[in-house]
């Protein structure tokens, strides 16, 4: 069994008046191709004018992860990351960082992104947010 | 004169190999990639007679710079090749614009891939399956391949855009036959797949990476002789055999290995095939454990990449092969390393026969489990032949013969819960 933080972003495209993004992080524990157990789920919102660089990408999950209260090796998808290198990205966290490999954490990513994308929907829902 | 068989293998089949590497990439993976092209050519029956490598970004009118295609050119013309592949996905004008200075036909890893898998279909669906690849290939091409075709061409009657279209149209109606055609073939499975399951067989299949050696497991395992080769896409068509575990009944389903980056397009022509794999009771991810830890690992990915969204929580068990060419410290090693990726690791060497009961109690442990029941029959005739069906259908532990038959036996819930109907238990 290994402990890991899958996170996702959504809304990484251009609305009205910038980018509205939605980080959501869960602190799992997975065997290789099982989700065994789900131990705590944040998430938090982050609105930017430009475009985001991959640095506020980074910024944006590792305060989404500090939020938990679980440690764990981060997983995210490689497009989240703009396709770039395991090297390049695991040099900007402050924590142990992945790409998604095994079931388990592909399970672990689909479920962290069906989170962001549905707490982003409702967000932009209840906060009237033009797109 | 004597021609060698080299030569002759190399008769009109003489490539000369071409890969572009992205800038900072891991040298090491691009040599295996490399190697994995090779491997394609040679299962493609082609003589690899050169090959061209390029550090860069991609260029949208050659792929490669335009002095390296020059530089192609060149080789091509000296060495005589009769076909150049690359092993980067080529968009249809690059593949026009290089074939136009190489002078010779230009084809990607994709089109390879099509190519050998056009040689080894052998049946009918199998042979539609390749068409429908190949159709699914070619359909966003359609209209470029046509334009580029007749460029110097002059509008009139038919002229234009009136091929473009009727090209694309054509196509799209081949491919509209070929899936309705695949559709009825997949409805045929699925009740096939029902009436194995009712019969109480538990489907098993084989996966994993292209020459993991999954045939020769299948072969050591279910005691068979199909095509076993050291070769890329050996198997294309799914064998199915019978497996004895104890008494237990199984199906054993030997399938296509899977490739890194194999494109959706390909992965969904060849669903009916796939499904055999994906709509299985029990996986078993073949590995080849004789090899670097990193490669394992990518090879595993490729497989769980393939898998994860198509299966439905069904267990896999993961068989390292080949560990009779392994010592047992860099065995542990490796599994440190793969550990998080392998679940329910057997280690087995189906060439030599090793770990084979270790692995048939492992998939024991990973089927629905059976029931253990004890029932008194009379000593009759009828009772003799509810004995002789329960031999069939479960495995009898115990028989004593008295006034009454008391048998002890083990069987799927369906055939207990019909046994009690017939005749109440005397003790479960």
């Amino acid at each position: 069994m290994w402990d890991i933080i899958a996170v996702d972003i959504s809304g990484r495209h251009r609305i009205k008046g910038g980018y509205y993004m939605v980080c959501a992080a869960a602190a799992l524990t997975v065997s290789a191709n099982y989700i065994e157990k789900v131990k705590q789920v944040k998430i938090l919102p982050l609105w930017l004018k430009r475009a985001p660089s991959l640095l506020d990408v980074v910024q944006l999950i590792e305060d989404t992860a500090d939020q938990l209260s679980f440690e764990g090796t981060i997983v995210a998808e490689k497009g989240d990351m703009y396709n770039k290198p395991r090297w390049v990205t695991e040099s900007m966290f402050s924590r142990a960082f992945k790409y998604q490999e095994s079931i388990a954490e592909r399970r672990s990513i689909e479920l962290v992104h069906h989170i962001s994308q549905s707490a982003r929907n409702l967000l932009i829902k209840e906060l009237q947010i033009e797109t | 004169m004597k021609i060698s068989a080299e030569q002759k293998l190399g008769n009109g089949n003489r490539v000369i190999l071409v890969k572009r590497a992205t800038p900072n990439s891991d040298s090491e993976r691009e040599e295996y990639l490399f190697q994995e092209l090779r491997e394609l050519a040679k299962a493609a029956g082609y003589l690899p007679v050169g090959e061209l490598k390029q550090t860069r970004y991609p260029d949208s009118k050659y792929q490669l710079g335009k002095g390296k295609i020059e530089e192609l050119a060149e080789l091509v013309r000296s060495i005589g090749a009769d076909k150049v592949i690359f092993y980067n996905r080529l968009s249809t004008t690059q593949l026009f614009n290089i074939s136009e200075i190489c002078k010779c036909q230009v084809i990607d890893k994709f089109q390879l891939i099509l190519e050998i898998f056009a040689k080894r279909a052998t049946t009918h669906r199998s042979k539609l399956q390749v068409e429908l690849a190949r159709l699914r290939y070619e359909i966003p091409r359609a209209r470029a391949v046509v334009s580029l075709a007749k460029k110097e061409e002059r509008a009139g009657f038919m002229g234009l855009g009136d091929y473009e279209d009727s090209y694309e149209q054509d196509l799209k109606k081949r491919i509209a036959r070929i899936e309705s055609e695949l559709e009825s073939a997949e409805k045929d499975d699925e009740s096939l797949r029902a009436l194995r399951h009712k019969k109480g067989f538990s489907l098993i299949s084989l996966a994993g990476y292209t020459n993991a050696g999954k045939s020769t497991l299948f072969n050591a395992i279910v005691s068979e002789s199909v095509d076993v080769r050291n070769m890329l896409f050996t198997t294309l068509v799914p064998t199915t055999r019978a497996l004895d575990l104890g008494g237990r009944k199984a199906l054993l389903t030997d399938t296509v290995g899977f490739i890194e980056d194999l494109p959706h397009w390909l992965v969904d022509a060849f669903k009916s095939t796939l499904n055999e794999i994906f709509l299985s009771d029990l996986i078993l991810l073949v590995v080849d454990a004789n090899e670097k830890p990193e490669m394992i690992l990518l090879k595993l990915a490729t497989s769980h990449d393939t898998l994860w969204d198509r299966i439905q929580g069904v267990p896999i068990i993961t068989v390292l092969n080949k560990v009779d060419l392994v010592d047992e410290s860099r065995l542990d090693s490796i599994m440190e390393q793969i550990g998080y990726m392998a679940p329910n690791p057997v280690f087995v060497s189906a060439k030599k026969g090793i770990g084979m009961d270790v692995l048939k109690a492992e998939i024991v442990k990973h089927l629905t489990p059976w029931c253990f029941c004890s029932l008194s029959l009379p000593n009759s005739e009828e009772g003799m032949s509810i004995l002789s069906w329960l031999y069939d259908e479960g495995i009898v532990h115990r028989v004593e013969f008295g006034e009454q038959i008391h048998v002890d036996y083990e069987a799927r819930t369906e055939i207990v819960n019909k046994a009690h109907a017939l005749l109440g238990p005397k003790e479960v």
